[in-house]
């Protein structure tokens, strides 16, 4: 861990800790002093305790010291006592036993005379995070809301939370919400209102899913009455409370066009605020206000414009990025608007690279007829940025305004210079941009192939810009002399060709050309096409034999099918499809816009666990016997992720939702082809005729093993299951891509099933008994996650799809089905309880 | 929620932790060895200061020898967040006197814990005033031998005012001698084209300001900006009086500040914490008087040979002068030998960061100096690249002068007992960052 820190000069005791040695005379100094009422008693104490907390922040274990370090903590010593806290705090939670020695003195500081005290022994009380102390927590509290300092209520409050994240139950049970809410109406003290507000908060919506009454709760924070009285408060309080309220009245939905006014006029001076995450917040509320009044909302732009490009000039690099990222936003759904502020995305030499990535994205957007000319001329010096993910960034960014605007001309000829700045990556980004310009403007050709004729293409390394080269020497064969030889010489060196990518277009403009220029491309396609059938790449060979066939079949007809007469392209695709950026701008001021995607895509569980999934390489285990090739599923589990957040991106076939895309079939088939091959081994462990009759007896002798009774499960409808179904992890995953949930139930496990479920492996037998076959599991306590599947035993083969999530600390298992067939997945959810209750799981 | 920070680290440059705060348990432990091995030992550290690792989001920034890196693992606010660490180095600085470095924390580790307690509880920022918990947060911080800044003594018979109305400052101040005094300092920012032409300029100023005050005084700041001046001369039915006036194309104010009064009166007038804070921020695109001109000329003759010169024409009053002025010409990487010749101060290569550093300390207005160098290079297999030439950066301070025009035209203090105050101004321009293409 954390090596040892440097000696502290100042600090008087040395910090050079050797080990337990060092502990126990620790210990012994402690109960020296621990008695003792000398007047220089508690200096040597703080020396003590200094080099104890010293030795915590280093990461040694100094719990040993823990019964003498209660001891000495009878002082009036404020620091001594905060100290002591400290320590308490620190190891309260792995010691429980040792926490609770603590509570006596915790207790009896909370009723300290001085409201300091009183406060910090409140607040480590609540802080000690040991579940079967909460009986003690109860009547502290309560007394630390009604405290006559706003300190201590302050400190109750987020008391009253940290007791709801370790029982919930206690808390609510104890009628803390209700005081809060009354504090906060009434308390005169501003940050005690807050920090009610926040706590409130988080309790109703953390409950608002269990109950109807915690969501009517959260529904009236959000009321009129609530929001108004905040507001008129809003000076009293600092500059963080701030931010909470006006993340709170972003919420709020205005009654009409006069209430809308009002919160605008009483905030306004918020947009002057010294602090930007206050300005950041205004501006938040500003915009979801007016979100239905078009012209109004075009003001707001205006108006909020000046303060946001304050901020981005003012602290350090890190927090502009924070505010340029909003900003970002903000230009990406109304370009016009800023069309005439370009000047302040020009980038610094002494900007980070991450500062400077968004300001490009922004000019790209911003430019219209009226600034391109300067954008493009700024653009320009940055391409020979020394930064080169910048200067190919850039170069970019004048490609794509060279694709959005009419008044091509100049752009052109600023793109053919880059040509002959003969820089390999500038030469490589640009060969890519002309293609695709060539693509939308073929007016263009003339002048770009005079240029790109002259390119060597011994220059050009990078497949994406010499597949670009190749494309055009195919599509302009008949403008440029030499395309029929570069071609040729490229089919040459055919085997030191690393990317396919290339030989496929090389395969395509050795066709082309030779339509064009029969004659002199002839041998180079015969060649070409020989190199293709012989490649070792299965889409080269296969393009090579297609053409080949073609060729054979009619030429004429090859011809056809090879170089069409082509349309230009009008409109590249979006990236993102408007519904996403909507729900990123509904977040505004959160990660979400500085991610660029909306939240449920990174703190979702549904979306987040596939992830940890892939992290925990080592407890992943396929069907039910731990394979060998484990990691290989767990790549093609990263692979959905990532063909999840392109598709979502995409805006492709819409998914079920959001809950269901996260195991949306990958739109690349080639990656999930690997993995698929990889897995037949595991597929016929699945398809095993043996394996059922064997397992069967394994979870017979374990239902045994725990006592259950058999006779408790519901009587098994009437649907029937083919044991031997048989379904491979490509297929399972597309279709719980595709199929909408039919059924999803939250229901309680019983502890004896939680027992059992050390071994999760015991359960997958057990199912599998019982025809429901395991295709993933995986987890960590205390989250386990599996994936089962069935098939219908009659009739055409419809199968279930079951995603099964047991979080044993909470005793909830959450179930969720899809089905082939909807109307039967009430049946087959009959089953599958009854199978689980076997089990004692439900 | 705004920012319900789960952690916060201190890590120094080795990824050692100095000291962590867990606020919740929603992460876990280890959280710092994922910041390590994800971010830290990997070239994504420099990429982006927000990175998310599994389930939980990363904010981080470095101050000195310092990370600083706040672990979330909700949605949080990403503004607040990076604002919160700032605030909290300040209040660190303000604690022990001056710099904020991995000594600092070591030296000071158990005062930083209490503060941590203080500022954050479960994850929400609390209070971050230093002059409120100066009030109760007594322990001083260990100062370095080199900070020559007198500790404040703690008042003692303080009522513990933990927020409120005037939650900025305490009630029942004495001072012998009441004194207020006013920094305006302005940093320029310029970009020019190789051609002499101004692609972007501004300036971003603040008014500091150091008040040793007794009791609660009301303060009146009156400026040259244009609509300030228009409002008092239609409030007070009197034309403006000639002279220069400025336009603020952005403000914003210390908390202490009236916004209300700002927005219908244009004044500012406010009841200022003790001691010194940032009264007020401000941005101007126009008229802004660029204090230096520089005028290169950078001749490549053949392939290993350069000639630079670099003329500095200073445009501001004769009278002033600016201090501490460094002229930064990058040269190519494969430089072997420079000679100069200067008109006035002292030119040399510092091959570290690839530039000849040209240092006057001190250039008196409308006056021109140059310099011009002679720079050879190293034949070297990439020549046939061109050299992509940085800009020219230029570091400077101008007393008694401001790039925006913006002077303080009054500072009225009231105060019940009606004492007297004597108020004092000064004015310093400073390079922000001035980049000159060439």
């Amino acid at each position: 861990m954390a090596p040892p820190p440097a000696p502290p000069q100042k600090s008087p005791s040395p910090s050079q800790p050797s080990g337990k040695s060092e502990v126990s005379d620790l210990k012994l100094q402690l109960r020296q002093l621990a008695g003792s009422r000398a007047p220089g008693a508690d200096d040597s104490k703080r020396d003590l305790f200094k080099r104890v907390i010293s030795y915590m922040t280093v990461g040694i274990d100094v719990s040993a010291a823990f019964s003498e370090m209660v001891m000495c903590s009878a002082t009036s010593d404020i620091v001594l006592k905060k100290m002591c806290y400290l320590y308490v705090g620190n190891y309260a939670r792995c010691h429980p036993d040792l926490a609770l020695l603590t509570i006596n003195f915790l207790q009896k500081d909370c009723h300290d005379e001085d409201p300091m005290i009183r406060g910090l022994a409140l607040r480590s009380l609540c802080s000690l995070r040991v579940p079967n102390l909460v009986e003690y927590l109860v009547a502290p509290l309560g007394a630390g809301l009604k405290d006559g300092s706003s300190y201590v209520r302050m400190v109750a409050a987020v008391g009253v939370l940290k007791l709801y994240h370790i029982s919930a139950a206690t808390c609510l049970d104890s009628d803390f919400p209700a005081v809060l809410k009354s504090l906060m109406l009434t308390d005169p003290d501003a940050q005690v209102v807050a920090n009610c507000l926040f706590v409130l908060q988080e309790i109703w919506n953390l409950e608002a899913n269990k109950s109807e009454e915690a969501s009517r709760e959260r529904e009236t924070l959000l009321s009129k009455k609530i929001v108004y009285y905040i507001l008129n408060r809003i000076k009293e309080f600092n500059e963080w409370a701030q931010c909470l309220v006006l993340e709170l009245v972003a919420k709020y939905i205005p009654s009409d066009t006069d209430d809308i006014f009002d919160i605008m006029n009483l905030l306004e001076d918020r947009l002057q605020h010294a602090n930007g995450a206050v300005v950041l917040a205004t501006i938040k509320v500003f915009l979801h206000l007016t979100m239905s009044m078009t012209d109004v909302h075009q003001q707001v732009y205006e108006r909020i414009k000046a303060p946001l490009l304050t901020l981005v000039g003012s602290g350090s690099s890190e927090q502009s990025y924070a505010v340029l990222s909003h900003l970002h936003l903000l230009v990406m759904r109304a370009p016009m608007l800023f069309s005439s502020d370009y000047k302040h995305f020009y980038c610094q030499f002494s900007d980070p690279s991450y500062v400077k990535k968004l300001k490009l994205e922004m000019l790209t957007a911003i430019a219209n007829e009226s600034n391109t000319y300067e954008i493009v001329t700024e653009l320009c010096e940055y391409a020979g940025n020394v930064d080169v993910p910048i200067a190919r960034e850039s170069i970019r960014a004048v490609g794509k305004i060279a694709l959005q605007q009419y008044d091509v001309n100049a752009i052109v000829d600023r793109l053919l210079q880059f040509l002959e700045m003969e820089k390999d990556y500038v030469t490589a980004e640009t060969l890519v941009l002309v293609k695709d310009l060539l693509r939308k403007y073929p007016q263009w050709s003339h002048d770009c192939i005079a240029v790109v004729g002259n390119i060597s293409s011994k220059n050009v390394q990078e497949p994406k810009a010499k597949a670009a080269l190749i494309w055009m020497l195919g599509e302009y064969s008949q403008d440029m002399p030499d395309a029929p030889y570069i071609l040729e010489s490229l089919i040459e060196n055919w085997d030191e060709e690393n990317a396919a990518e290339v030989r496929l277009h090389l395969l395509t403009a050795a066709m082309k050309c030779f339509f064009k220029r029969p004659p002199e491309t002839q041998k180079a396609l015969g060649a070409a096409l020989a190199a293709g059938l012989a490649d070792s790449h299965q889409d080269v060979h296969d393009r090579a034999l297609f053409y080949y066939r073609l060729l054979q079949y009619d030429v004429s007809v090859a011809e056809r099918v090879v170089n069409p007469p082509k349309q230009a392209v009008s409109v590249f695709a979006d990236t993102q499809s408007s519904e996403i950026k909507d729900r990123i701008f509904d977040e505004f001021n959160s990660l979400s816009v500085v991610y660029q995607k909306p939240s449920y895509m990174f703190t979702d569980k549904e979306h987040r666990e596939p992830f940890e999934f892939s992290e925990e390489i080592g407890n992943l285990s396929l069907g039910q016997e731990p394979v060998g090739n484990s990691p290989r599923y767990d790549e093609s589990d990263k692979d959905l992720l990532l063909s999840t957040s392109e598709r979502e991106e995409n805006g492709g076939p819409s998914t079920n939702g959001p809950a269901a895309s996260g195991y949306s079939a990958p739109t690349d088939y080639n990656s999930s082809l690997v993995s698929l091959s990889s897995q037949t081994q595991s597929e016929t462990a699945i398809s095993d005729p043996g394996m059922p009759k064997y397992t069967s007896q394994m979870t017979l002798a374990i239902d045994d093993l725990l006592g259950l009774s058999v006779s408790a499960a519901p009587a098994p409808p009437s649907l029937k299951l083919n044991p031997k179904a048989a379904l491979d992890p490509g297929t399972f995953q597309r279709k719980w891509g595709q199929l909408a949930v039919s059924i999803s139930q939250d229901c309680s496990v019983s502890p004896q099933g939680i027992a059992a479920l050390t071994t999760p492996q015991a359960l997958i037998r057990h199912m599998q008994a019982n025809s429901i076959q395991c295709i993933a599991s995986g987890g960590q306590s205390p989250n386990f996650k599996f994936f089962f599947f069935a098939q219908k035993l009659d009739g055409p083969p419809l199968f279930f799809l079951v995603e099964c999530i047991v979080n044993t600390s909470s005793a909830k298992a959450q179930v969720k089905i899809k089905a082939d067939d909807a109307t039967a997945s009430e049946a087959f959810f009959g089953l599958f309880q009854s199978a689980l209750s076997k089990f004692g799981v439900l | 929620m705004p920012v319900a920070a789960s952690a916060i680290y201190f890590l120094n440059l080795r990824g050692d932790v100095l000291i962590n705060r867990l606020y919740r348990d929603d992460v876990g432990g280890n959280m710092v060895d994922a910041f390590r091995m994800h971010i830290m030992q990997t070239k994504e550290l420099g990429t982006c200061p927000v990175r998310q690792i599994g389930g939980c989001s990363f904010l981080y920034m470095r101050i000195s020898n310092v990370y600083i890196v706040i672990v979330v693992s909700s949605n949080a606010n990403v503004a607040c967040a990076f604002k919160f660490v700032v605030e909290a180095v300040a209040l660190f600085k303000s604690y022990f006197g001056g710099a904020f470095d991995e000594d600092a924390i070591r030296n000071n580790f158990v005062l930083i814990y209490e503060l941590l307690d203080e500022i954050m509880d479960f994850g929400y920022p609390q209070n971050l005033s230093p002059e409120i918990l100066k009030l109760y947060i007594t322990q001083e911080g260990v100062r370095s031998p080199f900070s020559s800044k007198p500790s404040d003594k703690p008042v003692p018979n303080a009522t513990l005012q933990v927020t409120g109305a005037v939650g900025w400052r305490r009630e029942g101040l004495v001072y012998k001698k009441n004194e207020v005094f006013l920094d305006i300092v302005e940093s320029v920012n310029l970009l020019m084209s190789s051609k002499g032409f101004v692609l972007r300029c501004d300036v971003t100023g603040k008014i500091l300001m150091k008040c040793f005050l007794s009791g609660m005084p009301d303060l009146k700041l009156g400026l040259n900006d244009k609509i300030g001046l228009e409002k008092e001369s239609q409030l007070k039915s009197r034309p403006i009086k000639s002279g220069k006036t400025i336009e603020l194309d952005d403000v914003t104010f210390h908390q202490c500040v009236n916004l209300t009064r700002f927005n219908s009166e244009k004044t500012v007038s406010f009841v200022p914490p003790d001691g010194e804070f940032e009264l007020m921020k401000y941005r101007i695109t126009e008229g802004v008087n660029l204090p230096f001109r520089v005028l290169p000329t950078i001749k490549e003759l053949g392939r290993t040979r350069m000639e630079v010169n670099v003329k500095v024409k200073s445009v501001f009053g004769a009278k002033m002068f600016a201090l501490g002025v460094v002229v930064k010409v990058p040269v190519p990487k494969q430089t072997a030998k420079t000679s100069f010749q200067v008109t006035s101060g002292r030119a040399k290569y510092n091959a570290s960061i690839d530039c000849l550093v040209w240092k006057i300390r001190k250039f008196p207005g409308q006056t021109e100096s140059t310099m011009s160098a002679e720079v050879e290079l190293i034949s070297t297999m990439a020549e046939k690249k061109s050299w992509t030439r940085p800009p020219i950066q230029m570091e400077f301070q101008v007393p008694m002068f401001t790039a925006s025009g913006l002077r303080v035209r009054f500072l009225k203090v009231w105060e019940k007992s009606g004492y007297n105050t004597v108020e004092w101004v000064r004015y310093i321009t400073k390079a922000g960052s001035y980049e000159i293409r060439c």
